[in-house]
């Protein structure tokens, strides 16, 4: 059964269309990155399937709909919506105490270690903490549920680079199994792509690209062309050109390795290079 | 059950100033001005004597016929309960305005979305709120007041025996010292009952403003009524526009506020004092009358509706 099945997914605003007839469908075991630029509809779609706004289309998450069937889903399914969303007042002790109460599938003393792996102290309160150790105790938090799929919407906005780079280390060391689906957005694209199984990225409430990991390899190639040959590279249509100390980059979507490589230097495009080729000219 | 345990608990964590702290420092601040009070009469009075129909007397206890002693000693013991009333107003402006933030707060702090994200029912939260609001708050004010009012009785006997005026085997022997707690706590069924519409009403505008809930909530009733009234009096509408103040703002907003049945409807004989000050059996008596009016009732529906409402505004409420 696959987690997530999207077929006509649509979400309007008004006049707008922020998701626009989406299907895709993420199975058992992803990691799967939903990339694209402020606007694209990447969080109305992530919304929608955690049934926190109302959507047009099929969209079931784990054959249930997060429409009618919110309460049974949200046993299965965990979410980081917003960095440091953890109410002001609350206490380290407290939030624990109450996820344990009202999650049948929290585990506390799991919790209580990853929080000792950190500066947290039982008796701190949220407003007393920065946003990188708010994040941490949520991450904690979510670590010790042993739910089926993890939806992280831009978790790690705004933290330095040491909180970003522990925030998915303990992600993919202590938390993530074959068992388990996570589902990421997020615009620090370099930080992601190694621990990625799958890739998304949407524009204008389409997607654009879906495919895994291995497939990007495969499909995209950049080539260092010196300048004598970069008429004849042209001539196979790379999808992106720019500039790095006189020589062209060129990439390409489609064209074999084999064929690429008398052309100069081969290598596998980086997701964010891929992503702003794609994106070009999104808020022209 | 064991969900709507920890939630309850979670709204008292984040609430503990209004719903506990608060009438602990009213009744700690009322004590002390009485004992202060008595200390410094009971020691002008030794010193001094006190002045009784022109009389100077310094022992109350030849002054004083047995019949007025008894009097003031059963006064005392039905009416002592009465001295933490300022503490039940303390609450009606605690639940109005914890009401008022219950369903707001967490969408300005977007904490909402961490709320969300347990397997946690809207309707579970809401009901949770409103159990805060209309049980757990009335209870813990009630303890307090019994508290405050046991202490403020107690000091009144000791400073009456200091003065010649032995009370307290009187009123300590007296049932009604004694029932009188139970006899308030009897009433908090009826203040569940009557403070829905504007509990409904607050926590309804507080799940579905953007911002600025209290303008929402107060601005808006008292706005459409002050217009009403102006145009009632301009173009001789001939509406009852006493009858709307009282049964539709009055009722919307005023609720909350403990024993305000006595002024928003006519429960037969009204409510009134026995010579021995406020005796709360008969108080209880009235308040329960209350059941029996439609107005009562009418306000039931319409609360219902509006947490029916809140709760609906919860779950689809996009954020964004």
């Amino acid at each position: 059964m696959p987690m997530l099945n999207v077929s006509g997914l649509s979400k309007r605003f008004g006049a707008l269309r922020a998701v626009n007839e989406v299907s895709f469908a993420v199975s058992e075991g992803e990691i799967l990155g939903l990339i694209g630029p402020n606007g694209s509809g990447k969080t109305t779609t992530l919304k929608a399937a955690l049934g926190l706004v109302p959507f047009d289309g099929e969209l079931k998450v784990l054959g249930l709909d997060p429409r009618t069937q919110r309460d049974e889903l949200m046993q299965q399914v965990c979410f980081i919506a917003d960095v440091a969303v953890l109410p002001r007042w609350i206490r380290v002790c407290e939030v624990v105490d109450f996820v344990a109460g009202v999650h049948p599938k929290f585990d506390k003393a799991k919790c209580e270690r990853y929080i000792a792996h950190t500066k947290l102290s039982p008796r701190m309160k949220v407003k007393e903490m920065s946003k990188g150790m708010i994040v941490q105790l949520h991450l904690a938090i979510v670590m010790a549920i042993d739910a089926k799929l993890l939806v992280l919407d831009e978790p790690t906005l705004g933290l330095d680079i040491l909180y970003r780079k522990q925030f998915y280390q303990n992600l993919l060391e202590d938390y993530f199994d074959e068992e388990k689906t996570i589902i990421i957005t997020t615009h620090q694209v370099e930080e992601v792509e190694h621990i990625l199984s799958d890739l998304m990225f949407i524009r204008d409430g389409k997607i654009v690209l879906s495919a895994t990991m291995d497939e990007v390899g495969e499909r995209f190639t950049e080539v260092m062309v010196p300048s004598e040959k970069v008429e004849s590279a042209k001539s196979l249509k790379p999808i992106d050109e720019r500039q790095v100390f006189g020589k062209s980059v060129l990439l390409f979507d489609g064209v074999p390795r084999a064929q690429l490589a008398g052309l100069g230097e081969t290598r596998n495009v980086g997701i964010a290079d891929l992503f702003v080729a794609t994106m070009k000219g999104t808020y022209a | 059950m064991n969900t709507m345990k920890w939630l309850v608990k979670r709204e008292f964590w984040e609430h503990k100033g209004g719903f506990f702290w608060a009438p602990v420092c009213v009744g700690a601040i009322m004590t002390f001005f009485l004992a202060a009070t008595l200390f410094v009469g009971v020691a002008m009075g030794s010193k001094h004597g006190i002045h009784i129909n022109g009389n100077v007397v310094t022992d109350l206890n030849g002054f004083m016929s047995a019949k007025d002693k008894a009097e003031f000693a059963s006064g005392l013991a039905t009416g002592y309960m009465g001295m933490a009333s300022p503490m039940f107003l303390v609450l009606g402006f605690v639940v109005f305005f914890f009401c008022l933030g219950s369903l707001f707060d967490e969408r300005k702090d977007r904490s909402v979305l961490f709320w969300k994200s347990l397997p946690v029912s809207d309707s579970a939260t809401v009901l949770s709120k409103l159990a805060m609001a209309l049980a757990v708050a009335p209870l813990i004010t009630v303890v307090v007041a019994t508290i405050t009012a046991v202490v403020s009785m107690l000091l009144i006997c000791i400073a009456a025996a200091t003065m010649g005026l032995n009370i307290c085997g009187q009123v300590l022997t007296s049932p009604s010292a004694y029932i009188a707690p139970f006899q308030v706590a009897a009433i908090l069924p009826v203040y569940v009952l009557w403070a829905l519409p504007t509990v409904g009403w607050l926590m309804m505008v507080s799940a579905w403003a953007r911002t600025k809930p209290f303008l929402w909530a107060v601005g808006v009733p008292v706005l459409a009524g002050a217009l009403l009234s102006w145009f009632n009096a301009m173009f001789d509408f001939n509406l009852n526009m006493s009858w709307f103040w009282r049964n539709i703002i009055g009722r919307g907003l005023l609720s909350v506020a403990p024993g305000s049945w006595f002024g928003l409807t006519d429960v037969a004989n009204g409510l009134h004092a026995n010579e021995n000050g406020a005796d709360f059996g008969s108080i209880l008596a009235q308040s329960w009358q209350v059941l029996a009016t439609a107005n009562l009732w009418i306000g039931v529906a319409v609360g219902a509706a509006m947490i029916y409402a809140a709760i609906r505004l919860r779950r689809w409420k996009d954020e964004g």
